[in-house]
């Protein structure tokens, strides 16, 4: 009862809305973070696509060694550890029933493992690669990738708005809560409890997107006036947003680097196939 | 000094779809360097007369405009905004939603990026360091506090270093102590970088204290202009329009000093005014209303303190070891500056947070064992933000969610409360969409609808304007009746003059005072310490060393009287 209780007390929704800020807003200094962020979008399409054109197990465990790797370096949450690693385990858990209520054997295994592998390395990496990104710097990318101002500006403008519709979503939560009534009978497995509760987390949305629309009224008149709508017609406003995304040395040598340990991992594949 | 910056001539404006026309034929000069303060109650068009000078009105809003508005010699209806926000900067009332990126710096930067200029960072960080920023600048938006955040907003329109700065409402969402602050650096911009500024402002203390200029608008029309110390005498002027003047010129007129022609608008003016005046019953004994110890204490806490981790893993101390007693038939006013704990006091009381140590009774239960849905039930916390308090799409809906909830029949007493707190006109609306007011009125009778033993209240009369505000203090009195105690937490010291029966200070998680308001007052020290500025009343009390001090300016008036003629009567 005592560990239950300081359970409840360090992992809590302030925990996760701690977590989740952390996660949000990038560690500038790891590894990761400090590369030119269109470097690693690249990486992470790269990564995530050669899976796919692949049946070969070694060149698959390979991939998601390299990618588990990647992301500790750049040291991701570990709430989103977590969750990826529930996911992970009830992914093979669903398979293995799957697997032996259909009397199937090893290769069918096999072939579902492949597939769940393939999805996980492409998990992984985009952990790896946006967890440690900064925003800012992932909106400068698209925007030099072509993508749309708008679209863009609507990232890193998302990442502005996450902590405030955090706090709405739990104020409002809150005030069911507080003026609701909790069922006093759990019921079997504490099924009522869980219902109330997840109707509660559904029902506070509507409140929540409501009082953060009417906010945006001064949003959307403050970017008329700080000059946004100016900007995208104008060439030089562009240039100068983007000036400071520079390919630099650190930079050429993890481009090596990865180049040269995805030969190590297609080599290893070719020579010792599982 | 004294050229034109702004002309507006014969203008009028209607927003689109609209039928009433919201500015009538305004007329205003505003000289360059000028500090003007644009009055008037609500709906007199003061944001929209604004709104012509940065050009949003006609080119943002195409309503039907008629006149002419000349900034620094270009006509605003031949310009367009992008040209004029470079003249004009202006920050909305409610700051926050101006603030559109993730870092401090990125924001400041944000306009000049914009334009197109080259020096952008230089421009940032000019306006940083004029602003006292610069040591803040790598901070995330969502890690700042009010009134860093308004800075802020300032620091991003400053950035394009415009002529003129309009700020709405500065201090309506701030605690005096910040508002001052700001002030402080708006007086800094005018003076010593000769910037022009206007505020939309109702608190005519500020006004008296650092503004030039003060023009009064009534009814979409600029009634007149006048230089601070013309305008704020013409108190019946102000007062029909339900703008309070400053509480000295109040009491000045009241006292009616013959030996003096000119009202006191500031402190300083008005001690000079009231020299010779003293209070009439000093040395009597103090009409000290005595605590009510015989009631039955509901409340008691004991060693409770609370920690919290910050996102780079470091322990903070939020509430140290605090001690309290809540007797019956209190009404409490929790005071000091923002961190200093008030918040998480109250939400340990209202079972949101557990603390991480110490004791507590409320009513029947135990704090730290009893989970907060059973706590709510004899205790209500009105948010800060009414908006969340509307769960339901309609006032009715939401007073009556508890009731509905735990199948209670609660008909008559719900429709009492909307008799009392005035709701009948909104009961069928959302709450999202009526005046600010009206939403804090709702809120509270939604708090009340629960019938708790104990209500508290996070700032209630933030952000209203005077006749709400005055409402709401009515209403607060009204809400005394229906529940056994009240605790207020505050930055409005005339409220806690006004309505407090008990005044608790709370700095840095530690309750630094508990007693009566008029004893607190009459200690700078406590005051200077959590950062609280007294009432004008009080403030002056202080300087004519008058003891006690006066509360409220009925107070003042019966209490004091010219130093010759005591003893006559």
């Amino acid at each position: 009862m005592e560990f239950v209780s300081r359970l409840k007390k360090t992992y809590n929704l302030e925990w996760i809305k701690l977590e989740l800020l952390k996660t949000a807003f990038g560690k500038k200094d790891s590894y990761m973070g400090r590369k030119d962020p269109r470097l690693i979008i690249a990486w992470y399409f790269i990564v995530s696509l050669l899976p796919w054109f692949t049946f070969n197990q070694t060149i698959l465990a390979g991939l998601l060694l390299y990618t588990t790797v990647m992301s500790l370096v750049s040291r991701v949450s570990p709430l989103i550890i977590t969750l990826l690693t529930i996911g992970v385990i009830s992914e093979l858990f669903y398979i293995i029933v799957l697997v032996l209520l259909f009397g199937g054997e090893w290769a069918a295994f096999s072939s579902l493992i492949t597939f769940t592998m393939k999805i996980t390395i492409m998990s992984i990496a985009s952990i790896a690669a946006f967890a440690s990104m900064d925003p800012e710097k992932l909106s400068d990318a698209l925007l030099s990738f072509g993508v749309p101002p708008q679209f863009s500006f609507a990232v890193s403008y998302g990442y502005r708005m996450l902590p405030i519709l955090l706090d709405e979503y739990q104020q409002i939560i809150l005030s069911f809560r507080l003026r609701g009534k909790a069922p006093c009978n759990g019921g079997f497995f504490k099924w009522r409890t869980i219902y109330y509760y997840s109707k509660i987390v559904v029902k506070a949305f509507y409140p929540m997107m409501l009082n953060t629309a009417k906010k945006t009224r001064t949003t959307v008149e403050a970017l008329e006036v700080k000059g946004f709508t100016y900007s995208l017609h104008n060439k030089e406003a562009k240039k100068l947003k983007l000036s400071h995304l520079k390919v630099s040395a650190q930079d050429h040598r993890f481009i090596l680097l990865s180049f040269g340990i995805l030969l190590v991992i297609y080599a290893a594949g070719k020579y010792y196939p599982l | 000094m004294s050229e034109p910056i702004i002309t507006i001539e014969q203008v009028s404006f209607k927003y689109p779809g609209g039928s009433e026309w919201v500015l009538q034929d305004s007329s205003l000069t505003v000289n360059k360097g000028e500090f003007l303060a644009i009055i008037g109650g609500n709906g007199s068009g003061k944001s929209t007369l604004c709104k012509t000078i940065n050009g949003l009105i006609p080119h943002y809003y195409t309503g039907d405009f008629e006149g002419s508005v000349l900034v620094n010699g270009i006509n605003t209806y031949e310009s367009t905004v992008s040209v004029l926000s470079q003249k004009v900067g202006y920050v909305y009332q409610d700051f926050e939603n101006q603030l559109m990126r993730p870092t401090v710096f990125e924001d400041v930067a944000f306009a000049p990026l914009n334009f197109g200029e080259p020096n952008f960072k230089e421009k940032a960080e000019w306006a940083l360091n004029v602003l006292g920023l610069t040591n803040i600048k790598d901070k995330s938006i969502w890690q700042l506090s009010g009134g860093q955040k308004h800075l802020t907003a300032i620091a991003g329109v400053l950035a394009l270093n415009p002529e003129i700065l309009i700020i709405d409402e500065p201090v309506a969402q701030l605690d005096p102590h910040h508002a001052k602050e700001i002030y402080e650096k708006l007086k800094v911009l005018q003076q010593n970088h000769g910037k022009t500024i206007i505020v939309i402002e109702h608190h005519t203390e500020f006004i008296a204290d650092f503004c030039s200029d003060v023009a009064l608008l009534d009814q979409g029309g600029v009634l007149w202009k006048h230089d601070v110390k013309a305008g704020l005498q013409r108190i019946d002027d102000l007062l029909v329009r339900q703008i309070s003047p400053p509480q000295v010129t109040q009491a000045a007129v009241s006292a009616h000093n013959p030996s003096s022609n000119e009202l006191p608008i500031t402190i300083h003016e008005a001690a000079d005014y009231f020299r010779k005046y003293k209070r009439n019953d000093a040395g009597k004994e103090k009409h000290v209303p005595p605590l009510n110890e015989k009631t039955e204490e509901l409340v008691r806490l004991e060693h409770v303190s609370h920690y919290a981790k910050s996102l780079k893993n470091k322990k903070h101390v939020i509430l140290d070891d605090i001690h309290l007693s809540i007797r019956e038939r209190e009404r409490i006013a929790l005071v000091g500056t923002n961190g200093a704990g008030k918040s998480t006091l109250m939400k340990s009381l209202a079972g949101i947070i557990k603390p991480s140590e110490g004791t507590g009774q409320i009513g029947p239960f135990e704090l730290e064992k009893t989970s907060l849905e059973k706590l709510s039930q004899v205790v209500a916390y009105v948010f800060q933000n009414p908006e969340e308090m509307f769960i339901e799409d309609s006032i009715s809906k939401d007073l009556s969610f508890f009731a509905d909830s735990r199948k209670l029949k609660m008909e008559e007493f719900l429709q009492q409360l909307v008799t009392s707190f005035r709701l009948e006109k909104v009961i069928d609306k959302d709450g999202r969409l009526i005046s600010g007011g009206q939403q804090r009125r709702s809120a509270l009778a939604i708090g009340l609808a629960i019938q708790p033993s104990l209500l508290m209240l996070d700032e209630p009369t933030a952000s209203l304007d005077v006749k709400s505000r005055q409402e709401m203090v009515k209403t607060l009195h009204q809400a005394s009746n229906q529940v056994k105690s009240v605790l207020i937490a505050t930055h409005d010291m005339q409220l806690v003059a006004e309505w407090a029966s008990r005044v608790i200070v709370m700095d840095k998680g530690k309750i630094i005072y508990d007693g009566l308001p008029v004893d607190m007052f009459a200690k700078d020290y406590i005051c200077d310490l959590a950062g609280l500025i007294p009432p004008q009343i009080v403030q002056l009390s202080n300087q004519l060393k008058l003891d006690p001090v006066a509360l409220s300016i009925s107070d003042f008036m019966n209490h004091v009287e010219m130093e010759e003629s005591y003893g006559v009567r």
